[in-house]
């Protein structure tokens, strides 16, 4: 297919692209040309001269989409045109007036009346609350474009399992749910399938929405696909980082201070100033010194779990902090960045906590760090940022809590990402794609932001809103989650559409490390690192080879 | 032998045995984990966690009160009630027709048909959901009662047409014929001859059959929508709240939903006992 | 009436009789043919095409024929294997420990016909495999921890120390086993009450009377009787257990490591968390052909048993 003459037809819902012929490049391909049509039902590319492209089924979108021979003539429009819509730029052509992606006007929806669907993350308030303050939008859509919405509808699903819901009705292209509130990690896999819209061609038709983020961060973890294009597909929805919380009574009683300065000759450090600056050494001695199985009072949790991202998250930040990478976004290799002494070493450190863990560390999970620590039964928990509204009970209340960034290796510190993007599925039809536009439009707006962080859970993430005194008092964790939002202080990892098999061998294996499967911290990060490199290379994504004993490799 | 009943009559009488003490003992144990997830129900939500556990407490109805009146809960109920039990009365119509085909006409194929019918339900359902959803969605099958309760009922047909045929071999062929002397037709002899004498299979299939269907998950998931989820992908949906299990709200899920299920094992047990065994004791029916 | 049966006698004579009745029996079968075709054969063969293809539902490309090579893929991965091998292991020890156990329960009840309450009784043991499995087996994982387990609470009481029963990597697949024999046994225990009452009570009875030792009663009267009920509950189960899934996924999500892996996890992965579809159906297709192995045992079991009707 490489370096194939095409007559290229691109159109991305209202957004016509055409090029004449041209050397067709690989990285264009990754992002141009998902684009299932009747006939060939599974996403893929259709070319040759004048050939239609439409992500459409719908008839009457397939006529008005139809472009035969004289449509080609529109390919006068430079080839940079589309190469420019596949790169950075975002101002991918002009955006016809009547187009979808512009969102509602006066009169186009007028009288209308609708039904809306999104998906979202179980059990999860943020990902709940477009639900919660979904009246405001009905009487948002009817005051502004005079059009009626109906109750929204949903599915739900907790984090490992929401994907499995949602990919196989879009791969069938159905609009069942013309909003979703998806996990980071699958921009990729909902990308290049051509199943969603690209925010930058929302962003061209409405401004408005390109809002400055606080820091870099919230456009590599929510926006870009693939990593470094600077090609913008989904919308923040809820940011997330990582923190530890510690008891602040405990760390505040005279009798453990005294104690403390006995045992080590040092102050017990209990104020924000001091917790947020303290290296990953001297934590541990606090940790050390509050640890008390007889008591029943546990020094820390930290995710080991099995379940979806949870152990490779929480073992992050041990890596990227004392200088480790787990792959290279450049070249799509694992093998050889993965798999070093310095990622085993901070592996091991990072397992060697569990000696002031209960015993089943190596099955906790964000939830577990909620029972744990609000049932008094460890002193400190790493934990997401975003959960520190649940992480008190009327057996540890809030103000008994902390909350800090995590900390320093060496002066360094670099936490994994967290949270979650909107994205808009690519087969709405023009009236859902426009209410689809307008629920984003209201969702940023400062009336429906206020209600979000203030009453339902949320975070903020963009520049204005994270100066908003009012929001950072909303708890303790936002003064530690806005630092570690802060340009460098955290990074997330693949976003490949590969990411679920990559990430089931590494959980594997790393579980397996925790639990004494396999015996050391390098064993395991060479599997994981053998495997992904595999999967990689047998998706074309690198040219280098797994080494040669990947499929003997066993636990 | 016209009774019932599948016990062999012990000749034992009297007061309490140690039979007895062993059998309820053995039941008990087998109960605890049960016990322990209905005690969880009717505990107060703050006490769930605690260690030392309270065995002794002032039961709440809360929980079970929160978990009907969570989201969609109620609906749910209804869902589940209506598609397993639609599908499997459907599921034992289609095979009780089948069954007696297969047990008085023996048409060609029946042995290698029979076969087909049980194999197909020992694959794992993982690898049926996919083309499932490609085949739905062509018949814009997706999210209706209608979809799944075809599921549903293929899903049962298997089993109930294996129980069925053994029950009907086990009548005697004289009906039918002195049926058919009298000049009944077909379905006459059908529905109002065989029928009422292999009742305890049609009973049995359908015990049997929803057990499975009242519980199956990936399918429903998949394939269902919030117009037609069921309680297991309810509950599935919503352990977690706010990151953290919900042990209340699975606790009362699980003992609200068994409950059906446990009534009709109480009131139908004997029905049970019999169609387990696929018709091998209708010398005993 | 008497018109009837003449008309009825004639249609005897006619030789379209055997044609009235061949269609009426496929009348009859049509229903489930059809569902069956519909529901069924469809979706074997769309599985059998797709194993002999790439296909990656989230990849752009499409599905591109691929050969076998899913399979010798499938046949390569040593850890696919391992879980192969792991599920049978996992089954026969669960399988042996469920049947002996539902033996003896089944014989217990049976014995004590009189039991009072016994009603009630079997509904409260057979009601552990009736709970909905996602309930159960999360509560396992409650009452199995270390922190807040009832089960952890207990040994402490007795001065024991804490088992990490699920997440250490020696007592977990042990563990599993267990659970999966707490939620099957009492399906065994009824197939054995199922099995016993088959044996006619006259044999019993006359075997009675005539004194016959209890070994010579269970081998030449129980025995030829009940094996065949027996037989059949083991084969369900053992079809049932190659396909556990619930339990392992809830519990443990085949952790520790993959310690608890079983096939019917690993499919579901390749199904949906993957998406590579074309592997996921030749593994699919690989645990047809044991279905079919499994089933042709089974029917192999249930001819044994009209043939001994036949002799008998």
């Amino acid at each position: 297919m490489l370096g194939q003459v095409f007559h290229l037809v691109y159109i991305g819902n209202g957004t016509t692209l055409l090029s004449g012929n041209f050397d067709f490049p690989l990285t264009l391909h990754a992002h141009c040309l998902r684009i299932p049509t009747k006939d060939n039902p599974t996403p893929g590319c259709v070319w040759g001269k004048g050939v239609l492209l439409s992500t459409k089924t719908d008839n009457n979108i397939d006529r008005r989409l139809f472009l035969k021979g004289g449509a080609i003539a529109v390919a006068a429009i430079p080839m940079s045109g589309l190469l420019a819509a596949c790169s950075k730029s975002s101002d991918s052509g002009s955006v016809a007036s009547d187009s979808p992606l512009l969102g509602s006007n006066a009169d186009n929806m007028k009288g209308k009346t609708i039904d809306f669907a999104y998906s979202r993350i179980g059990g999860w308030p943020p990902s709940s609350a477009p639900e919660t303050q979904w009246a405001d939008f009905q009487a948002y859509a009817q005051a502004n474009y005079g059009y009626t919405v109906n109750a929204i509808t949903f599915a739900e699903a907790p984090f490992g399992e929401l994907f499995q819901k949602v990919a196989p009705t879009l791969a069938s292209q159905s609009q069942e749910f013309n909003l979703l509130i998806v996990d980071s990690q699958w921009l990729g896999a909902l990308a290049e399938p051509g199943w969603i819209i690209k925010a930058d061609d929302v962003i061209a038709a409405n401004p408005d929405l390109d809002i400055e983020p606080y820091s870099s961060l919230v456009t590599n973890t929510y926006q870009v696909y693939p990593d470094g294009s600077g090609v913008r597909w989904g919308f923040p929805q809820m940011p997330d980082v990582q923190g530890v919380f510690l008891r602040k009574d405990m760390l505040e009683d005279p009798k453990e201070q005294a104690a403390f300065k006995k045992k080590t000759g040092k102050d017990l450090a209990s104020t924000y100033e001091v917790l947020s600056e303290i290296e990953y050494a001297d934590l541990v001695e606090i940790i050390d010194f509050f640890h008390r199985p007889s008591k029943g009072m546990y020094g820390t949790a930290l995710m080991y779990s099995k379940e979806y991202d949870f152990f490779s998250c929480a073992y992050y930040p041990f890596a990227y902090s004392t200088g480790g990478r787990i792959w290279d976004p450049a070249t799509n290799d694992v093998y050889g960045i993965l798999n070093t002494p310095g990622n085993a070493a901070a592996m091991e450190q990072f397992v060697s906590l569990k000696k002031y863990q209960p015993k089943n560390f190596a099955a906790f999970g964000i939830g577990d760090m909620i029972d744990l620590f609000t049932q008094g039964k460890v002193f400190s928990a790493w934990q997401w940022c975003a959960i520190g509204k649940f992480m008190s009970s009327d057996k540890v209340p809030a103000d008994k809590v902390i909350s800090i960034p995590i900390p320093k290796w060496g002066g360094k510190r670099i936490g994994a990402m967290g949270g979650q993007p909107w994205v808009i599925n690519a087969f709405n039809d023009d009236d859902h794609m426009r209410v689809a536009i307008d629920v984003l439009k209201w969702w940023y707006t400062k009336e429906t932001q206020d209600k979000f962080i203030l009453e339902n859970g949320g975070l903020p993430w963009s520049k204005e809103a994270c100066a908003n005194p009012e929001y950072q008092a909303v708890g303790h964790y936002v003064k530690p989650f806005l630092f570690m939002l802060s340009e460098g202080n955290s990074q997330d990892f693949w976003h490949l559409p590969e990411y679920a098999e990559m990430l089931a061998v590494q959980q594997e294996a790393f579980n397996g490390y925790a639990t004494g499967q396999v015996k050391t911290a390098a064993a395991a990060l060479e599997y994981a690192a053998a495997k992904q490199q595999q999967i990689l290379f047998k998706a074309g994504r690198t040219k280098t080879e797994p080494p040669a004993n990947v499929d003997s490799l066993k636990l | 032998m016209s009774t019932t009943t599948v016990m062999k009559p012990s000749r034992r009488k009297g007061p309490i045995s140690f039979l007895t003490i062993l059998g309820w003992f053995t039941a008990i144990l087998f109960f605890l984990p049960i016990a322990w997830i209905i005690s969880t129900a009717l505990k107060p939500k703050n006490t769930v966690l605690d260690i030392p556990p309270k065995f002794v407490f002032m039961p709440t109805f809360q929980n079970l009160v929160d978990a009907v009146s969570f989201s969609n809960t109620l609906q749910y109920f209804v869902h589940s009630a209506i598609y397993s039990f639609t599908s499997v009365f459907l599921a034992i119509f289609v095979a009780f027709l089948a069954s007696y085909s297969f047990s008085r006409f023996k048409p060609a194929g029946t042995d290698f048909l029979m076969f087909l019918l049980l194999s197909t339900r020992f694959v794992p359902a993982a690898a049926f959901v996919i083309p499932f959803f490609q085949l739905f969605n062509v018949l814009k099958l997706k999210d209706s009662f209608l979809g799944l309760i075809i599921f549903y009922t293929m899903f049962s047909i298997p089993f109930s047409v294996w129980i069925l045929k053994g029950f009907m071999d086990g009548v005697s062929t004289k009906f039918d014929e002195t049926g058919m002397v009298y000049g009944a037709s077909r379905w006459h002899i059908m529905f109002k001859v065989v029928l009422p004498q292999v009742r305890s299979g049609l009973v049995a299939a359908f015990v049997f059959n929803i057990i499975f269907v009242w519980n199956e998950f990936l399918f429903n998931f998949q394939l269902g929508g919030l117009k037609t989820y069921g309680i297991p992908v309810g509950l599935f949906t919503s352990i977690t709240k706010g990151g953290q299990v919900d042990w209340s709200f699975v606790a009362s899920i699980g003992t609200l939903y068994v409950m059906p299920l446990a009534l009709v094992i109480f009131f139908f047990q004997k029905y049970l006992l019999v169609g387990l065994t696929f018709g091998t004791v209708r010398g005993e029916v | 009436m008497s018109e009837k049966v003449e008309k009825f006698e004639s249609k005897i004579k006619s030789t379209s009789t055997a044609r009235a009745n061949k269609r009426m029996s496929w009348l009859l079968l049509a229903p489930v043919l059809i569902f069956f075709a519909m529901m069924n054969i469809l979706p074997t063969i769309w599985m059998l095409g797709l194993s002999f293809y790439n296909y990656t539902l989230t990849s752009a490309n499409g599905a591109t024929y691929a050969g076998l090579s899913n399979y010798f893929d499938f046949v390569k991965n040593e850890q696919l294997s391992q879980s192969v091998s792991r599920t049978f292991l996992f089954l026969i020890i669960a399988i042996i420990c469920q049947t002996f156990l539902g033996i003896l329960i089944g014989v217990l009840f049976w014995k004590n016909d009189k039991m009072p309450g016994k009603r009630l009784a079997l509904t409260l043991l057979f009601t552990p495999m009736v709970v909905t499995p996602i309930a159960t087996a999360l509560f396992w994982k409650l009452i199995l921890d270390p922190t807040f387990g009832v089960m952890n609470y207990f040994l402490t009481s007795l001065g024991l120390s804490k088992v990490d029963f699920l997440t250490s990597s020696s007592l977990a697949f042990p563990t599993l086993i267990v659970v999966d024999t707490w939620m099957w046994t009492p399906f065994m225990a009824l197939m054995t009450l199922a099995a016993l009452g088959s044996v006619p009570k006259a044999e019993l009875e006359a075997a009675s009377v005539d004194k016959l030792p209890i070994y010579r009663q269970v081998t030449t009267v129980i025995w030829p009787h009940a094996k065949f009920i027996l037989m059949l509950g083991i084969l369900l189960r053992s079809i049932d257990a190659f396909k556990t899934m619930d339990l392992t996924y809830i519990m443990t999500n085949g952790g520790p490591g993959d310690r608890t892996e079983l096939i019917a996890l690993s499919l579901y992965r390749f199904a949906f968390k993957s998406f590579k579809l074309g592997y996921a159906s030749a593994v699919s297709v690989f645990l047809l052909f044991i279905a079919i192995a499994l089933t042709a045992i089974y029917l192999h079991v249930l001819n044994a048993r009209k043939k001994a009707e036949a002799q008998a």
